[in-house]
């Protein structure tokens, strides 16, 4: 199994856009077309395998090197901050990680008066650094979803999260107020794999920086 | 389980942890090996003390240690003291003062244990089996080469199979930033890029610097500078600068030496490789074997560590993580480790003397032999036995009848007496 190359891609929209991609340098996997419910496709005649797990458990995967390469956004490897290489910007699943606020606040509030906030977020420690190098201290809550609701409970008076259009901010009265990061997914790769499997894992990442378009897209 | 459960009044801090029988033969399997080598190629044991003062001590860890070592008070010199969490700076302390005086160079090695803070993360080790060897007093290509040959020797002493050597080097990348306008933490950002083999983030710190065209480029390669030695003339194009240059020629000087060995085909390179940039002065090398993130050995030169202790001389060595060959191998090992022992001597009457008498003979003959003093019936001490991973039972009656031999692979039975023990030939099987 050794000469084997092992993807892990998170479930859903990523994984078709990454296997979208990959199919431009011969990097395909005809069984997971077959409408099934395998976490695990392979590629015999290639020797690929293909694992799908949960985005946040990616870059874990990868560090543990279960899989050679990964695909992630980038707001999961800031979150995380795994030792791994990220060589590539796949220019897909665009995103801006954002403080976000009830709309109204604004007018009321100024950013740069801010000094103790609460904060209801999925990126605890991405939350804190951005704020503590900003000298704001910031009272986390950690939240596993549906994050804009916390403003509207008084959970919390602001949140971080991810925005792609606007839509779920706009549909819950909130605003943007500022952004931390633009996210994108990357290609990330385990250590000793770009080391001991250097021949392959090169021509991927060659291969697939000629295919990878200029402009980055939001992935739906 | 219950949260509320308390934790057991036996349990042991994070970090640290028992080494039962069969895990304790095949870290000791595996220092052997290693001690062999270091062995072959000339090098001489040191054993340096559990207890430093923590300013001496200081002085020879990289930056990255020194907050991780345990420090306390002591009552007697009112001064810090410190359990060392790197074996290397002890190294260098005690050949560059207790044998300042020997003609260089030196060749020491080092089988120990240290402790280290590590972040609260779970599975990692506090207590770090490390083994190594130095290599002082000699700043040539040669001596690197030696470091990154023996790495592979052992290696292959221990049993992996498949492993690579990967190669890097500090004054490439030194050449390259030498004299840009950045500063000191633009720089460290730019090294953490490369360190990662981000590109992109790369090119987004670079695009808020002044630096010329030609330096932009030749820093936008480093994090494609790795595989095999296709590198080094990838790099030459690459680079105008002389240091750089200079550390190229270096590498191609290792990598002749490395052929002569023979060990060329475990090799890369990766020029973009940058950990412990603030400790090396050269070449540096890490191990890692194919499914395991982490490395299993590093190593490199540090021409300025010996000063540190008042002696000037040039140093390169390198060190094993032995936990992290332990958990890459264990597997590989349980076939090379036979846990174990030959024979349980078991007596059936009141005659123990006999029991004890052969138990001493086997013994003599280099057999490893335990008596099974409990009074027992035999079915239970075959349990025993065979729970206990030895290979033999042996039923003794008294000294003129014949022994029965239980073999715990296949219960088969045989019979041996007295006067084929005494027999020259003799063998238990």
């Amino acid at each position: 199994m050794n000469d084997w190359i092992t993807f892990a891609l998170p479930k859903g929209r990523i994984m078709q856009d990454s296997m979208e991609l990959f199919s431009k340098i011969g990097i395909t996997c005809p069984e997971m077309n077959e409408n099934s419910r395998k976490l695990v496709f392979e590629n015999p005649e290639l020797k690929l395998r293909f694992m799908a797990v949960r985005a946040t458990d990616v870059p874990t995967y990868v560090e543990y090197g279960c899989a050679d390469l990964g695909v992630v956004g980038k707001d999961t490897l800031l979150e995380q901050g795994k030792k791994l290489y990220e060589p590539l910007d796949l220019k897909f699943g665009y995103c801006r990680l954002v403080v976000a606020e009830p709309k109204g606040m604004e007018n009321s509030d100024n950013p740069l008066n801010w000094s103790n906030i609460r904060v209801a977020t999925k990126y605890p420690n991405i939350t804190e650094r951005y704020f503590a190098a900003r000298g704001i201290q910031v009272e986390l809550i950690k939240l596993y979803g549906s994050i804009e609701l916390a403003p509207l409970v008084g959970l919390s008076e602001r949140i971080v999260d991810l925005v792609s259009t606007g839509g779920t901010l706009k549909a819950n009265n909130m605003v943007e107020v500022e952004t931390i990061a633009e996210i994108t997914s990357r290609l990330i790769v385990n250590r000793a794999s770009l080391k001991t499997k250097h021949q392959r894992i090169r021509a991927i990442i060659d291969g697939l920086e000629k295919v990878i378009g200029d402009e980055v897209r939001i992935s739906q | 389980m219950r949260f509320s459960d308390p934790p057991q009044d036996s349990d042991l801090p994070k970090g640290v942890r028992d080494f039962l029988p069969l895990k304790a033969a095949k870290l000791e399997f595996l220092q052997q090996q290693l001690r062999k080598v270091y062995s072959a190629w000339g090098f001489h044991p040191v054993i340096p003390p559990q207890l430093e003062f923590l300013d001496v001590l200081e002085r020879g860890l990289g930056e990255g240690l020194r907050e991780r070592a345990f420090r306390f008070d002591d009552r007697q010199s009112n001064r810090l003291l410190a359990f060392p969490p790197d074996m290397t700076a002890q190294i260098a302390r005690i050949a560059a003062t207790r044998m300042s005086q020997m003609l260089l160079p030196l060749r020491l090695c080092y089988n120990g244990r240290v402790l280290r803070h590590t972040e609260q993360q779970a599975g990692k080790d506090r207590d770090i089996f490390q083994s190594g060897v130095e290599l002082i007093g000699l700043d040539s290509p040669e001596a690197d080469a030696e470091m990154i040959a023996m790495t592979i020797e052992a290696l292959s002493a221990v049993g992996a199979d498949r492993f690579t050597v990967d190669i890097g080097q500090m004054e490439f990348f030194r050449g390259v930033m030498d004299g840009l306008p950045v500063d000191r933490q633009q720089a460290e950002l730019i090294a953490d890029a490369i360190l990662r083999k981000d590109s992109s983030e790369l090119d987004l710190l670079l695009a808020d610097t002044s630096i010329s065209d030609r330096t932009r480029s030749e820093i936008q390669a480093l994090p494609r500078l790795f595989g095999g030695r296709e590198v080094l003339e990838l790099a030459e194009k690459s680079v105008s600068n002389d240091r750089s240059r200079r550390a190229l020629d270096n590498l191609a000087d290792i990598l002749d030496v490395l052929e002569t060995y023979g060990v060329s085909e475990h090799v890369t390179i990766d020029l973009g490789e940058l950990r412990g940039l603030n400790y090396h002065t050269g070449m540096t090398f890490q191990g890692f074997l194919p499914g395991l993130g982490r490395s299993i050995c590093s190593g490199g030169r540090y021409n300025t560590l010996m000063a540190q202790y008042g002696l000037d001389v040039p140093a390169t060595g390198f060190t094993f993580s032995l936990l992290h060959l332990l958990f890459a191998l264990d597997k590989n090992l349980d076939q090379t480790i036979a846990p174990g022992t030959d024979l349980l001597v078991y007596s059936t009457g009141d005659h123990l003397r006999a029991a004890q008498k052969l138990a001493r003979q086997l013994r003599q003959r280099g057999y490893s032999v335990a008596r099974d003093i409990i009074r027992r019936r035999i079915d239970e001490t075959l349990v025993y036995a065979r729970q206990m991973n030895y290979r033999y039972v042996a039923v003794v009656a008294t000294e003129d009848l014949e022994i029965e031999l239980i073999s715990l692979a296949d219960s088969s039975r045989s019979r041996i007496n007295w006067q084929q023990i005494q027999h020259p030939d003799f063998t238990l099987y």
